[in-house]
């Protein structure tokens, strides 16, 4: 290599360069990972309140890596066995009063799952977001970061901006802020009850609140997780998800 | 005064042959006016019945601000009290009380949103003719708790023939995923492409029991006895509901076929125009012949001492006089060629195909509808054409200098 050019390379080298910068993408990838871990089952409970309901479901749930997931109603008992099944980018639902299965056709991944604030497309999309996102740090302090993730040209995405908040020294996520296509502030995620589990570090209660519903708001609490159940993808079939 | 309606009246029966002509084309005109217009209302009424019966009905009764997003929670209760008050209104001729629903429809794999109505069958038969569109199955009855008419292209989609069992998921009222199974009864084609697409009509109960709104209805239909005035029915109406209800009218559901209608009355207006325009010419042709063949007598008369105003009376009162018989013969034609058309009518079906126009279908057959305007404008303005016609001849007659009059031969 010529001289001249490792010249060249000397300032930048020496330029001074926060430690994330160089791979934010990485660090959303492992907070995002760190929640699912290989597996996990759980039990949550899920409130809702919203300006018609307010509601509360015991849920049971089984995950395998990002691509599969497996919720299951046991309370309230109207609702008792309905089940959702999250397999790559489709959703199924389980009906046990009609005992069938429904898959979510294309145009009902907007809609509301289970009367919640999340939406079928959040069950696909949401943990995607290191894939689909460009990353740019806004904020750096000793308690947390603050990330501007911008989709990338090409992806299919719902959202204009999320500002994505991890908090330190755990890193686990804090604040997430989503932003629609005209840079609107749509609704926050609020991640808290930090507690380690198996290692981890795991936010055990986490709060959707749309803005421009400042009365209405989802909140989802585990009140059992456990990691690496050695579950695996058989478990995450159509068969089961009638069980 | 008097004087001059007798002088008017003789003149007129002078020239019998000349006075009965233009008669006749007065008559004929009119009569032909009415009878047209009537033709035309009855295909307004075709057109608008074939889009407004198969979906809205004529007017709609919803809570306030219902129609703008369909939002489930503007409900109101079913009230029998209500209903009955609606029925006794003079122009009220059917009434359905409905709930809707948006959801998932789903038969084996295929899921597709559609919009559900939940209805009471006999009711709805009053106000919709759904039924008698029907190209598979049957109408489910009052009694059917669980059997659905749906479109024809949701059907195709589905995979669906009667018989066979859907399932219905939706959001209930109460949060929950309200579910339940229907049976296909029969399947509809309007040609509503939209319609045909989306729409399923369920038993009334069955829905409220999905949607967990038990008891409650998103509207009331109504058909009414004239469509085109339902405008004005609905401002009656209005006035029998309670607070936080309103009525609307097909003009504000279906913009578009309101547009239609007044471009209608448009052409029925040039073609009004056109034809007097024409029997003016005639009326004019006549009175001026009279006047001019009796420039001497109106100079005798002024020589006598008849004053300009009564001479140009004279000639407007016959006018005046013409127009009248000619109006009452003419109505009273028109009103018969009317009663043929609208009793017997014309059935076009072997040469022509039912036509589609703003979303509604004109059938191939002329009939005729009587509307009061449809007899009372065009006689006003035939009265209106006869004075306007005479003016000319009346002022030339008036401005006859007695001296030179009288000369002439």
């Amino acid at each position: 290599m010529p001289k001249r050019f490792i010249l060249l390379l000397i300032p930048l080298v020496l330029l001074p360069s926060p430690l994330w910068a160089t791979d934010l993408q990485g660090l959303v990838r492992k907070v995002e990972q760190q929640y699912m871990g290989l597996s996990s089952k759980s039990r949550m409970e899920m409130s809702v309140r919203s300006e018609h309901w307010q509601r509360s479901l015991m849920m049971d749930s089984w995950s395998l890596g990002r691509e599969y997931f497996l919720i299951r109603i046991i309370a309230p008992p109207k609702e008792r066995g309905v089940t959702t099944l999250k397999a790559d980018k489709e959703v199924w639902n389980y009906l046990p009063k009609v005992d069938r299965v429904i898959k979510v056709p294309p145009s009902m991944m907007g809609g509301a799952w289970m009367g919640s604030h999340i939406t079928n497309d959040d069950l696909v999309k949401a943990n995607k977001i290191d894939e689909e996102y460009s990353f740019s740090l806004l904020e750096e302090t000793a308690e947390h970061l603050l990330i501007e993730c911008l989709p990338q040209p090409d992806a299919a995405v719902v959202w204009g901006k999320v500002i994505y908040e991890i908090r330190l020294p755990q890193e686990v996520p804090g604040r997430v802020t989503y932003f629609d296509e005209e840079m609107i502030k749509v609704r926050e995620l609020i991640f808290d009850e930090v507690q380690k589990i198996d290692d981890r570090f795991i936010p055990l209660r986490m709060t959707i609140q749309p803005t421009d519903k400042p009365d209405e708001s989802t909140v989802i609490r585990y009140s059992e997780l456990k990691f690496n159940t050695g579950i695996d993808q058989s478990f995450f079939s159509l068969r089961n998800l009638k069980r | 005064m008097i004087m001059l309606l007798h002088l008017a009246a003789r003149n007129l029966w002078r020239n019998r042959r000349r006075t009965l002509l233009t008669l006749s084309a007065m008559v004929v005109s009119l009569a032909l006016l009415t009878l047209s217009l009537g033709v035309f209302s009855g295909m307004l009424v075709d057109i608008l019945s074939s889009t407004t019966e198969q979906y809205h009905g004529h007017l709609v009764i919803t809570a306030e601000g219902y129609l703008d997003d369909r939002d489930m929670y503007k409900n109101f209760s079913a009230d029998p009290a209500l209903f009955s008050r609606l029925q006794q209104d003079q122009a009220v001729r059917g009434l359905s009380p409905r709930i809707r629903g948006f959801g998932l429809v789903s038969y084996q794999e295929s899921s597709y949103p559609a919009e559900l109505l939940g209805v009471r069958p006999e009711m709805e038969k009053s106000v919709t003719n759904l039924q008698t569109q029907l190209i598979a199955g049957v109408f489910p009855t009052d009694e059917d708790t669980e059997g659905a008419v749906l479109g024809s292209g949701l059907a195709k989609k589905l995979g669906v023939s009667p018989g066979d069992e859907l399932v219905f998921v939706t959001q209930s009222a109460d949060g929950s995923i309200g579910n339940d199974l229907l049976i296909v009864r029969g399947i509809f084609r309007t040609g509503h492409s939209g319609h045909d697409n989306s729409l399923v009509l369920v038993p009334q109960q069955w829905l409220q029991q999905v949607m967990a709104l038990e008891g409650k209805l998103h509207e009331i239909a109504l058909s009414v006895q004239y469509p085109l005035q339902a405008a004005e029915d609905a401002q009656r109406i209005a006035t029998l509901l309670p607070a936080g209800l309103t009525a609307t009218d097909w003009g504000v559901l279906l913009p578009e076929m309101r547009e239609a209608i007044a471009s209608f009355d448009v052409s029925r207006f040039i073609f009004v125009i056109i034809l007097y325009f024409a029997t003016g010419l005639g009326i004019l042709n006549t009175i001026f012949m009279s006047v001019m063949e009796r420039t001497r007598e109106f100079g005798i008369l002024m020589a006598l001492g008849m004053r300009p105003f009564q001479i140009r009376l004279t000639v407007l009162l016959e006018c005046l006089l013409l127009g009248l018989i000619g109006t009452a013969l003419g109505l009273i034609l028109g009103l018969l060629l009317s009663s043929y058309m609208a009793l017997v009518g014309i059935d076009l079906s072997s040469w022509i195909t039912p036509i589609t126009y703003a979303g509604g279908t004109i059938q191939p057959r002329l009939t005729a509808i009587f509307e009061q305007r449809n007899f009372i404008d065009p006689a006003y303005m035939l009265l209106l054409v006869a004075l306007l016609a005479g003016l000319l001849p009346a002022r030339r007659a008036a401005r006859l200098q007695p001296v030179a009059a009288i000369r002439e031969d």
